[in-house]
């Protein structure tokens, strides 16, 4: 290394400790010298830019940082929730979708399951607790058939119906009055080793359940009469 | 100990041992200390954020000055800065401005480092704040080793222009 390229170094890096570097300071006594006035000057350099940083600088941004922290958990937090409350709306829709998917003679088939203990009951119920519930329904009977040894206000899906059970020779008869929604015509299904038939009456379905549907015609008729008039 | 207890103190430990050198670096290369003060805290949320991707402890202070070089890019990416022409500032206003001290050499270094190219002051600020090797510079530029040493070459010759005639050594860097 020369002094030219020994200056030019140090003029890049006066910290520099490279071993030629070293070796031509050492051989150089007017090198040497500027060396020496070149660290004074690096060292004045460093002085000159070490200004003083803000007091509590360190306790700001950390005071920042764990607040904006907080915040995002918390949003997080609010999201997590939005989300599960979002997808239990969704799951209750989709599950009263799936409900309302269903015909109602399904609908009314799983709920005699549901009170499959009221068919046993064979005392008569009073005529004017039958006429009671229906006028519950807005249904207004004409007169009211014999033979009802249960009757209730239940809901079959989100309808409004009438629950009725009338002893019969072959067995329990299941009358399902549904108040609010009326088929668009007569129809006879089978399900659950249940024989049913489901008919437009008044403004409402009527739908008979029984084991057998010897039954089916006279009881229709009855209901017929009682509704319609 | 939770994971998240482990990293807030990792945390704590950079902006307990960096944030004044960050505050300095970002100081010199805005000019402004309330600016500086802003773009060291965007700098550690960020880092913050990123912390995951910080392996080597020895690479930290590196790896907070390229964040907050980015930080200062996009900041001047959102807004358009109020250029001030350099040449028209006078030493001697800069020096008031600059102070505690209000005077001295320390005054007229700062002075004349405000006045000082960014391209120039960079590598000069990341070489002797930072303590980078060229090599370090130029990664961290962008730029070849050859191109940074060229750089560090001409701040300290501009530098010394400009401090010509005051008790510093100005010419201590040429042959005479």
């Amino acid at each position: 290394m020369n002094c030219v390229e020994f200056r030019r170094q140090l003029a890049i890096d006066p910290q520099a400790t490279s071993a030629d570097f070293v070796q031509h300071r050492a051989e150089c006594p007017r090198c040497a010298e500027a060396h020496a006035r070149a660290l004074a000057f690096e060292g004045g350099l460093a002085r000159a830019f070490g200004v003083a940083a803000p007091a509590q600088l360190a306790e700001a941004i950390l005071l920042a940082q764990t607040t904006a922290e907080r915040r995002r958990r918390t949003n997080l937090r609010r999201a997590t929730m939005f989300a599960a409350a979002a997808a239990l709306v969704l799951a209750v829709g989709v599950v009263g979708m799936r409900a309302e998917a269903k015909p109602l003679s399904v609908q009314a088939v799983e709920h005699l399951h549901s009170e499959e203990q009221v068919l046993a009951l064979t005392a008569p119920v009073a005529a004017a607790e039958v006429t009671a519930t229906f006028a519950d329904r807005g249904v207004a009977l004409k007169q009211v058939p014999d033979g009802i040894s249960f009757v209730a206000p239940c809901p079959v899906g989100k309808h409004r119906s009438v629950h009725l059970v009338m002893p019969t020779a072959d067995g329990p008869l299941t009358v399902i009055y549904v108040a609010d929604e009326k088929v668009a015509r007569a129809a006879e299904f089978e399900r659950d080793g249940l024989r049913g038939r489901s008919l437009p009456l008044g403004n409402g379905t009527l739908i008979l359940l029984a084991k057998s549907k010897t039954e089916f015609d006279r009881v229709e008729a009855l209901w017929r009469a009682a509704i319609a008039g | 100990m939770s994971p998240v207890s482990s990293k807030q103190r990792q945390f704590d430990a950079l902006v307990r041992g960096y944030s004044g050198d960050l505050f300095r670096y970002a100081y010199w290369l805005c000019g402004e200390e309330a600016l500086a003060q802003d773009l060291v805290q965007e700098s550690f949320l960020r880092a913050w954020r990123s912390l995951d991707s910080l392996r080597e402890t020895s690479a930290a202070k590196a790896w907070l000055i390229t964040i907050l070089r980015r930080e200062h890019a996009r900041l001047y990416e959102r807004k358009t800065p109020q250029f001030v022409d350099v040449d028209e500032v006078e030493v001697a206003d800069a020096r008031e401005a600059l102070t505690p001290e209000g005077s001295g050499e320390d005054a007229l270094i700062r002075a004349a480092m405000l006045k000082l190219d960014v391209k120039y002051r960079e590598p000069l600020l990341m070489q002797v704040l930072g303590g980078f090797s060229c090599e370090e510079i130029a990664r961290e530029l962008n730029i070849s080793s050859a191109a940074v040493m060229t750089q560090l070459f001409r701040a300290r010759q501009k530098l010394k222009a400009m401090l010509g005639g005051e008790p510093i050594e100005a010419q201590v860097y040429e042959l005479r």
